[in-house]
């Protein structure tokens, strides 16, 4: 079972990142705006596996949550740009583990993901309601949870040795 | 061109090993084309013992009453009219109730997700209602979800009329509660609380619906005067909708 679920595991973990942006709970909300946890999700993996399974892990999970939304806008450039960027960090230099990096990263990737969503809606001439609030709120929530939820999945895919495949 | 910046391809061993990726990324590619069918039919499989329950309160029965009274106005009126006419068919089979699963703060005006799907006979084009009203049309299905594209998104038009002055107009979403009716007609004569119900003459969702209240008529606008119109369904704190499947004609 544990062997099954070490093979395995990560792809149960990316799947929760799809239904844990339609449930949106509300106890990891702020101001009623949820964290990014596509970008929760891709930051230790990127470190972990690479670049290329990071930018390509990005565009399957941009293409899902695509999927969820109606409008015209994407997330596959801020996600694919992002799971290459952390990627090549993490095969450079000591490995990136403490919470202020993290934290950092996931910061400046949710802000990432945030600006290219906003600037799309603006070149559509769709850009309404409180964007600047609900980016910031994103931002902040998701960098403040990186550093317990990308530790943990750090240390899981490292034990399950994702890295050591690429 | 030096040769250690040639451009290299990677050896077809490669390829030939990472083709379950890309059958992965296939499968993904899937997902989004059929608007996160997989996804959504799970999420709606995994949250059903959390879905919304009859504890709204008393503000459900209070909309529902409210709506329910100004259909049947509407409704007295049309009918008397139509007689006169011509002889309407039924344009809605039995209506469905179905739970709002997700909303999403970064579309919060512009769609939403609901508990039932193609199994249970939901279609693209459905209208939506939510107590006090309709909120919207069905834009999506999955098996066992649907998304609802709400009037407020920007990209709706619905054509609809103002039943007291029977005056058409163009209703159009703003990504906000609010939203805007631009009259066809130069003089429409209506103003501040006239109701606005969907058209008799539309062919896209059943006569007179309670679509919302006029709030403000701006009569300079051009090239024909605009009305601010508020929803009257609650958009923003619905948990529960109802489904009208449309009868496709023979």
């Amino acid at each position: 079972m544990s062997g099954w679920f070490q093979r395995f595991g990560w792809v149960a973990s990316g799947a929760l990142v799809p239904l844990l942006t339609l449930a949106s709970p509300a106890l990891l909300q702020l101001g009623g705006v949820g964290p990014a946890w596509s970008v929760l999700w891709l930051l230790p993996w990127a470190l972990v596996d690479g670049p290329l399974s990071g930018a390509l892990a990005g565009l399957g999970l941009a293409l899902v949550l695509d999927g969820l939304h109606l409008g015209p806008v994407s997330e596959i450039p801020a996600l694919v740009l992002l799971g290459w960027w952390w990627g090549r960090l993490g095969r450079k230099g000591l490995p990136i583990e403490r919470s202020f990096s993290l934290g950092l990263l996931a910061l400046l990737g949710a802000a990432l993901l945030g600006l290219t969503l906003i600037l799309q809606w603006a070149w559509l001439g769709q850009l309404t309601g409180p964007v600047l609030y609900s980016w910031l709120a994103q931002t902040l929530l998701t960098a403040l949870l990186a550093p317990m939820v990308c530790s943990v999945l750090l240390l899981f895919w490292r034990q399950s040795g994702v890295g050591a495949r690429s | 061109m030096q040769a250690g910046r040639r451009l290299r391809l990677p050896p077809m061993r490669l390829l030939l090993q990472a083709w379950p990726w890309g059958l992965v990324l296939l499968a993904l590619l899937a997902v989004r084309l059929s608007k996160g069918a997989g996804f959504a039919d799970a999420y709606a499989l995994i949250s059903r013992p959390f879905w919304p329950g009859p504890a709204q309160g008393e503000w459900v029965k209070q909309a529902q009453r409210l709506e329910d009274q100004t259909r049947l106005r509407q409704l007295t009126a049309d009918n008397q009219r139509l007689r006169q006419l011509l002889q309407l068919r039924s344009q809605s089979r039995d209506e469905l109730q179905a739970p709002v699963i997700s909303r999403d703060a970064g579309g919060w005006w512009q769609q939403l997700v609901i508990g039932l799907g193609a199994m249970q006979g939901v279609q693209a084009g459905d209208p939506v209602l939510a107590p006090g009203g309709l909120i919207g049309r069905v834009a999506s299905v999955t098996p066992t979800t649907a998304t609802v594209a709400l009037l407020t998104d920007r990209s709706s038009h619905l054509g609809v009329w103002v039943a007291r002055t029977q005056q058409h107009g163009l209703l159009s979403g703003l990504g906000t509660s609010r939203l805007v009716l631009r009259f066809l007609d130069k003089d429409p004569g209506v103003r501040p609380g006239d109701v606005v119900v969907t058209s008799p003459a539309s062919t896209l969702l059943p006569p007179n619906i309670t679509v919302g209240v006029i709030q403000s008529v701006n009569a300079l606008a051009s090239p024909a005067p605009e009305a601010v119109v508020q929803l009257s369904a609650r958009a923003d704190a619905v948990d529960w909708v109802r489904v009208l499947p449309r009868v496709v004609a023979p």
